[in-house]
C-alpha cells in the first residue's frame, strides 16, 4: 500500500485513512472510505445525518473499533503494532497514539466534577507526564485564546454551551495534538452561541493546525476548508476544494444536500 | 435496672457497631470490585456475581448466619462467633452494596469515558479521577441507606452467640422481669446510632464545590 494512492496534497499527510469499513450488524455505516489529511489542512466531512461521518471520527482515534481498513497517523498505524500485522496495540500503546490526536466532541463531554482548568491540565498531567506548573501555564495560555480566563476556577456546569465547547477545544489543544479532530462541535449550540466555537476554530484553521472537521456549517466549510470530502450512505461522494465543490457539485447527490442546505 | 444492666447494653451497643462496621469497611469495596466485574462484562465472573447477588438477597440474615457457623467448621474452617458473624454480614452487605454500585455505574455518563478514552487516560486512571469521585457522590445515599439497614438487621447474628444491643436487653428483661426499660434503651441506642450514620452522610453531601456536579 502506497501513500500515493491517496496522496492528493502537497504536504505529507498527517492522517491517512485507508479503505474504512464498519459494520453495526447488518447495517453498514463506513464502506471502504479512503481520505488524508496533510499537515496545516483543514479537511471538512460533510453529509446528510446518518451517513458515517462520526462513526468515520470515532473510528480514527479507535474508540469505535473498524471492521477493515486501516488509520495511519503519520507513520503509526493506529490500533495495530505496525503496518502490515494483525497484532492489536496494547490498552498502553494504544492511549499513546490517541494522545497524540486531540479530540472534540458534539456534547463537549467535560468532566463535571473538575474546573474548567483542571479539565485542561488532567491528560497532560497524566497522560503527558507534564509537571503542574507547566500544564497550567500552557492551559491558562490556552484560556486566554478562547477567552475564557476568568472562568478556569469555575465548573463547567457554570458555562453557557459555547463556552464549554470553548474548554473541549482548548484541552484538546493543551494535548499538542498531530490532528484535531471535531465531531460535530456546534450541533449542540444554541444558534447564537455557534459564532464563538467558529471563530475559533477559524483561527486555528488559519494558523495551520492539522484538522479533521464533521460539521453542518456551510459557511465554515466553504471558507475554512482546503478541501471536502462529502459522505453519503458510509461512502464516499465527492472529494473536492470547497470553491468548486459549494458551486459546481459533481454529483447529484451532493446537489440535493446543498439545495437542502441553501433553503434552510 | 442496674447500673451493671446499663454497662452490658452499652456494651451490646459497641458489639453492633464495631461488627457493622467491620461489616461495611469490607462490603463497601468488595461490592464496587464485584459491581465493576459486572459492569465490564468479564465472563463467567459476571454470571458467578450475580449468582451470588441473587442468592444473598434471597436468604434471611439468620440462616446465613447460621448456615455460616455451622457450614465453616464443617468444611476444616474453626471459626469463633465474631469471625462468623463479620462474616455474615459482610457477605449479606456486599451483595446489595454491588447493587448499588451496579445501577452508578450504569448510569454513569457514557460521553466522559469517551473523552477519557480520547485523551489516552488508562482505565485505572479514568476510575481513579473520572469516575470514582463522581460515583461516590451519587451512591453515598443508597450506601448509607444499606448501612443502617444492616445495621438494623444486625440482631439476626446474636443466633451464633454474639450479645449484641437486642441480646444484651432480651437477657435484663429476662432477669428483672421488667423487659421495658431496656429494650426502651435499646431502641434509643439504634436510633443515636442510625442518627451518627446519617449525620456523616449529611457531612460528606455537603454543600461544597461537588454542589455544581450536576450538569
Amino acid at each position: 500500500m502506497t501513500d500515493a494512492a491517496d496522496g492528493d496534497g502537497d504536504g505529507p499527510a498527517t492522517l491517512r485513512v485507508l479503505g474504512l469499513t464498519k459494520t453495526f450488524g447488518d447495517n453498514i455505516v463506513l464502506d471502504g472510505v479512503s481520505l488524508s489529511v496533510n499537515k496545516g489542512k483543514t479537511v471538512c466531512l460533510l453529509g446528510p445525518s446518518g451517513s458515517g461521518k462520526s462513526t468515520l471520527l470515532r473510528c480514527v482515534n479507535w474508540l469505535e473499533r473498524p471492521d477493515q481498513g486501516a488509520i495511519f497517523l503519520g507513520p503509526t498505524r493506529v490500533g495495530f503494532r505496525n503496518a502490515g500485522s494483525r497484532i492489536p496495540m496494547t490498552a498502553r500503546e494504544l492511549a499513546q497514539v490517541r494522545a497524540r490526536m486531540g479530540m472534540v466532541f458534539q456534547h463537549f463531554n467535560l468532566w463535571p466534577h473538575l474546573t474548567v482548568l483542571e479539565n485542561i491540565i488532567e491528560a497532560p498531567m497524566h497522560v503527558l507526564r507534564r509537571p503542574r506548573d507547566k500544564a497550567v501555564h500552557t492551559a491558562e495560555t490556552l484560556l486566554k485564546r478562547v477567552g475564557l480566563i476568568e472562568k478556569r476556577n469555575d465548573f463547567p456546569s457554570r458555562l453557557s454551551g459555547g463556552q464549554k465547547q470553548r474548554v473541549g477545544i482548548a484541552r484538546a489543544l493543551a494535548m499538542e495534538p498531530e490532528v484535531l479532530l471535531f465531531d460535530e462541535p456546534t450541533s449542540a449550540l444554541d444558534p447564537e452561541t455557534v459564532g464563538e466555537v467558529i471563530a475559533v476554530m477559524r483561527t486555528l484553521s488559519t494558523e495551520g493546525r492539522t484538522m479533521l472537521v464533521v460539521t453542518h456549517e456551510m459557511q465554515f466549510a466553504r471558507e475554512t476548508a482546503d478541501e471536502i470530502v462529502f459522505i453519503d450512505r458510509g461512502r464516499i461522494v465527492e472529494k473536492s476544494a470547497p470553491q468548486l465543490f459549494f458551486a459546481c457539485p459533481h454529483t447529484e447527490r451532493a446537489r440535493q444536500f446543498l439545495q437542502r442546505y441553501s433553503v434552510r | 435496672m442496674t447500673s451493671a444492666d446499663l454497662i452490658s447494653l452499652l456494651q451490646g451497643a459497641a458489639v453492633t457497631v464495631a461488627l457493622s462496621l467491620a461489616a461495611i469497611v469490607i462490603g463497601v469495596p468488595l461490592g464496587l470490585g464485584f459491581a465493576i466485574l459486572v459492569w465490564r462484562r468479564i465472563p463467567l465472573v459476571q454470571l458467578i456475581v450475580k449468582t451470588y447477588v441473587s442468592l444473598i438477597r434471597a436468604t434471611p440474615l439468620v440462616t446465613l448466619g447460621l448456615l455460616i457457623y455451622f457450614a465453616l467448621p464443617a468444611v476444616g474452617l474453626q471459626t469463633g462467633p465474631v469471625t462468623a458473624a463479620i462474616l455474615t454480614l459482610a457477605i449479606n452487605t456486599t451483595a446489595f452494596n454491588c447493587e448499588i454500585w451496579r445501577a452508578g455505574l450504569m448510569d454513569f455518563p457514557k460521553d466522559q469515558l469517551d473523552s477519557a478514552q480520547a485523551f489516552g487516560m488508562s482505565w485505572p486512571h479514568t476510575f481513579r479521577r473520572i469516575m470514582l469521585p463522581q460515583l461516590a457522590r451519587t451512591c453515598l445515599p443508597a450506601l448509607v441507606n444499606e448501612m443502617t439497614l444492616l445495621l438494623k438487621g444486625s440482631p439476626a447474628i446474636a443466633v451464633v452467640g454474639i450479645v449484641d444491643v437486642t441480646r444484651a436487653a432480651v437477657r435484663i428483661g429476662a432477669n428483672t422481669y421488667e423487659p421495658l426499660p431496656p429494650f426502651l434503651l435499646a431502641t434509643a441506642l439504634y436510633a443515636a446510632i442510625v442518627f451518627v450514620f446519617v449525620r456523616a452522610q449529611r457531612w460528606l453531601e455537603r454543600p461544597s464545590k461537588l454542589d455544581e456536579v450536576r450538569v
